[in-house]
């Protein structure tokens, strides 16, 4: 800021605190680019009257400023960027309406009147913007899909169909759904970003899913027929006789659901469990147990 | 940009924001869980702080000052697409 800072905010050298603050809001408004959204030269005389009032509504800097211990400069603000700048960019935002010119009827859109004035129907009429939005889907939603209701910032509800083996990333296009055209032309479309959150015990890999299954000492070593959890639902699968953790069962078709109908696998990775409290029975006879077997570790050489 | 970096870059209180989404000043993408600012919304938040704290103007006013305003920018819009076609049309007669 070049000059004196009283000038600029056109007061006297003993203006009070609250004169000053008057003198203030009543250029700063006038001059306020975003209020001033044609006037290139508004934002100079606000950055001017913004660095005066900051320099003069401090006391301390005021006091040093009278004794001429330091001067105007170097009091700038630093820039600021103002709405006025996106607001002007030529295209029509969220908060552009058209309400200042709704009475023209015909004329109510700007499409309309450049249509109206040189007959070019063969001008494209512009889309209403598209809308991005951020849903957040569970595991099983994703995979079963099904309707989901999303909150939009203005309180209203968007009924999202979110089809089967719905993807995390994957981007669905609710068409029509976005902002309308200001001109006339057709709404834009809203673009729901999905992110599936993980799952306590599924987890997918493309099509199919993946599953540690706890067994029992006795289903390992005599087999059963064991409830195992499926996306679908709970299903009941046979644990050969003999299985050991880490044997792997494949349920086919009760994986992810695919657009063509098709569905991908379920793959269980079977993990013996011990009783989760000491069983002296168990202890027992595994005690009296004299395997004929060497180490389980020879492959390792120990 | 998210509500943390937003609130980094003007010092603004989360609530504050929060009520002017609510009262539509800030028209964020996405959903409440996960708004997405745009350099624009920043812009605009800046100067509603402007409003309020600089020029001391009441909550009523400022919806009256953003109403005006986003006619003001319609209108604006409006003037710069006659003007574009315009030109064109005399650059046609031209050829």
């Amino acid at each position: 800021m070049a000059g004196d800072p009283y000038a600029t905010l056109g007061v006297k050298k003993d203006v009070s605190q609250a004169d000053l603050q008057k003198a203030y809001r009543r250029l700063a408004k006038k001059h306020h680019p975003d209020l001033n959204p044609g006037n290139s030269s508004a934002e100079e005389k606000f950055k001017g009257i913004t660095a005066a009032y900051d320099l003069l509504s401090d006391p301390e800097k005021r006091a040093k400023f009278d004794r001429g211990e330091i001067d105007a400069s170097g009091t700038e603000r630093p820039h600021q960027r103002y709405y006025r700048d996106f607001a002007d960019q030529g295209d029509w935002s969220g908060y552009t309406t058209s309400s200042g010119f709704a009475d023209f009827g015909d004329f109510a859109s700007s499409e309309d009147i450049l249509s109206e004035i040189f007959g070019r129907s063969s001008r494209a009429r512009r889309r209403g913007q598209d809308v991005r939005y951020h849903l957040e889907l569970s595991f099983l939603d994703a995979i079963n899909g099904g309707k989901q209701s999303l909150v939009l910032p203005d309180g209203s509800n968007l009924e999202v169909n979110i089809p089967p083996g719905t993807r995390d990333g994957q981007t669905l296009r609710l068409k029509g759904k976005g902002r309308p055209a200001a001109s006339g032309g057709p709404p834009g479309d809203a673009l729901i970003e999905v992110s599936v959150l993980p799952h306590a015990y599924f987890k997918r890999k493309g099509d199919d899913i993946y599953l540690d299954l706890p067994i029992s000492i006795k289903e390992a070593v005599v087999g059963a027929k064991v409830a195992v959890p499926t996306p679908g639902g709970t299903i009941a699968a046979t644990v050969p006789k003999w299985s050991n953790t880490g044997r792997v069962l494949r349920l086919r078709g009760r994986g992810v659901p695919r657009p063509d109908g098709s569905k991908g696998d379920e793959y269980v990775t079977l993990k013996i469990v011990l009783p989760k409290k000491p069983d002296p029975e168990l202890e027992g006879f595994v005690a009296r147990w004299q395997p004929a077997e060497e180490s389980p570790r020879q492959s390792m050489g120990v | 940009m998210e509500m943390r970096q937003l609130i980094e870059r003007t010092h603004l209180d989360p609530q504050v924001v929060n009520t002017w989404i609510e009262a539509e000043w800030l028209l964020p993408m996405g959903v409440r869980t996960g708004f997405d600012f745009s350099e624009a919304d920043l812009a605009r938040a800046l100067f509603i702080q402007d409003l309020k704290v600089d020029f001391g103007v009441n909550d009523e006013g400022i919806a009256i000052v953003l109403h005006l305003l986003d006619q003001l920018h319609g209108l604006r819009s409006l003037l710069k697409n006659i003007r574009t076609a315009d030109a064109l049309a005399f650059g046609r007669d031209d050829g």
